[in-house]
């Protein structure tokens, strides 16, 4: 490759980068991705990129450009991820990654300030995670019991329940889908075998106390379970 | 004239390629099977990457300011030359560059090839992902004003001043990186006829703007190297079989560490995650993750790979490791924090 042509092939790649990095915060796709109080830092990072792109472009306009010999293969790699993110369709983490990453039954998430939140959360406004973390931090979870719950999450079977359970479950996302951790609550339901995994469901019912693993967990008797699109914002924010 | 074509040309292709890729999107989406790995990887690794590239983005425009704005002089002129001030003062330079572990990794060459001393470089390296405002700020949102913070903020301080020394040792720091890299990058300030912090302000910024591009390509390509390989290792190794194993003072310290590795998450946020592990694992342990992952981890070794001889490469994640592990695991069998 010449160097002239080296040079208009990056231009177009940065230039590429940065459309990428706005598209995906305009499209909110972006959040299949990050956790949302990171979209400040891809939009400066695709305004970064363009600004990078149309100087390069300038530069190869009046032949100025830097004098950089960095090996011509490199300009197919950053195509790598262009590649990927214009052409996969996008599709948030599903039950399929939770065989890997197990499920979170323990989550010390948020400390001591968030058990304040809790208990000024009316209980069917609670997430999955919500619920997982009121078990962890009451000392009687008995006292949920009855409480009316309202989840949405997609199932999934794990091979740990009963014939009559799934685990509606949610990934949780700090920072960007690589720390991404699943919650999810037994559901029980006499129709459970019939739904597949990675369906998105709407579950309301009542709380009631099971257990996982031998410790204390929390178990919606279902009242109804809708099928639901999967949400904009499929992952949880802690 | 035949540039203006080119480039017009190149960008209508650009369109049509784009055109193209969105009506496939929807073929793909119609059931074009592939497993499901596949998308967890793509997902994963845009993740990381969307999450990563800012800050590369961020510290290859810090690069090309200090090539155009600062000259050695300066930099002989304001760094100590004993080796253990130049250490410490390394140590405490990410409060002045507040950039992670991504961005360091250039401003550190650069700041190299305008002459800084290694032992400085080196603590620069490997503190500043941790001491520098942002993670200070975000370690103690996570954490409170307690034992966590201040070790953190300790350890890694203390762990970058005595690799940094051993560093020392080195009395040039061309020596340290690998020397095909540097030629390319002194090129434009070899011509002394033109140097890097001669011109207008326009000029110069548009010189910066024409370095960091150039850079984010030299680099960026390493760092989408380490992402793929973290996204594959995250889809396929079970993190629960490695969670399984961490008990144990000295266990559990190699399992966060290894943990730390393998997620490859900037140390901006890293302060939250490691939060899922509190009260199941040992506050050593903890720390390990917090202290050894900014240094360490595999998109960092891949852009450590490309500016360093391997051999200093080799020395630098051994010290660390070696360092982290001593000192994590004397915290768990003789202080409970």
């Amino acid at each position: 490759m010449t160097e002239p042509r080296y040079a208009l092939l990056k231009t177009v790649m940065l230039l590429g980068l940065g459309t990428y990095m706005l598209y995906k915060t305009l499209s909110g796709t972006l959040y299949f991705y990050i956790n949302e109080r990171f979209t400040w830092l891809v939009l400066l990072g695709g305004f970064v990129f363009l600004l990078l792109g149309l100087a390069a472009l300038r530069g190869y306009l009046r032949s100025t450009m830097a004098h950089s010999h960095a090996a011509n293969w490199s300009v197919f790699i950053v195509a790598i991820p262009l590649l990927l993110g214009f052409l996969v369709p996008d599709r948030p983490l599903d039950s399929s990654a939770l065989d890997t990453r197990g499920l979170t039954t323990n989550t010390g998430l948020g400390g001591g300030a968030w058990s304040n939140v809790e208990l000024a959360m009316p209980s069917d406004q609670r997430s999955v995670l919500d619920w997982v973390r009121s078990f962890n931090f009451a000392s009687d979870p008995a006292i949920y019991a009855g409480e009316p719950a309202d989840v949405i999450g997609f199932v999934y079977h794990d091979e740990r329940l009963g014939v009559d359970e799934f685990l509606v479950g949610r990934f949780a996302v700090t920072c960007c889908v690589a720390d991404a951790f699943a919650v999810g609550v037994i559901v029980q339901t006499p129709e459970a075998a019939e739904w597949p995994s990675n369906a998105w469901v709407h579950v309301s019912g009542e709380i009631a106390v099971g257990r996982l693993d031998g410790k204390p967990y929390p178990v919606i008797v279902a009242g109804s379970i809708k099928e639901v699109p999967v949400p904009p914002q499929p992952y949880l924010f802690p | 004239m035949q540039r203006i074509f080119n480039s017009l040309g190149l960008l209508g292709l650009a369109v049509l390629l784009l055109l193209a890729v969105l009506g496939l999107q929807n073929w793909a989406a119609a059931g074009f099977a592939l497993p499901d790995q596949f998308f967890t990887l793509s997902t994963i690794f845009l993740g990381i990457f969307i999450e990563a590239a800012p800050f590369l983005l961020l510290g290859t425009l810090a690069s090309g300011l200090v090539e155009v704005f600062l000259d050695r002089d300066a930099i002989q002129r304001l760094m100590p030359k004993n080796a253990l001030a130049g250490a410490v003062a390394g140590g405490l330079l990410g409060f002045v560059f507040p950039v992670c572990e991504c961005g360091v990794i250039p401003l550190t060459r650069r700041f190299f090839t305008k002459g800084l001393a290694p032992a400085t470089g080196i603590a620069f390296l490997l503190a500043s992902p941790v001491i520098n405002p942002i993670v200070v700020a975000s370690t103690y949102a996570a954490y409170g004003w307690g034992p966590i913070l201040f070790w953190r903020i300790g350890l890694s301080l203390f762990i970058a001043v005595t690799v940094g020394l051993v560093f020392a040792l080195q009395s040039r720091s061309a020596q340290l990186l690998r020397p095909t890299p540097l030629i390319q990058i002194s090129g434009a300030s070899v011509d002394h006829a033109h140097p890097a912090t001669a011109g207008s302000l326009g000029q110069r910024l548009n010189r910066a703007l024409l370095i960091a591009g150039d850079e984010f390509f030299e680099m960026g390509r390493f760092l989408i190297i380490g992402s793929l390989v973290a996204a594959l290792l995250q889809t396929v190794v079970p993190q629960t079989a490695l969670l399984a194993v961490g008990s144990g003072p000295l266990l559990s310290v190699l399992v966060m560490m290894a943990l730390a590795v393998l997620l490859s998450i900037c140390s901006t946020v890293d302060a939250f995650v490691s939060l899922a592990f509190v009260g199941t694992f040992t506050s050593g342990s903890i720390l390990s993750f917090l202290v050894f992952g900014p240094m360490v981890d595999i998109k960092a070794v891949m852009l450590y790979l490309q500016v360093f001889r391997r051999k200093t490469v080799l020395y630098m994640v051994w010290l660390t490791f070696l360092l982290t592990l001593l000192a994590t695991v004397f915290i768990n069998l003789n202080l409970g924090i």
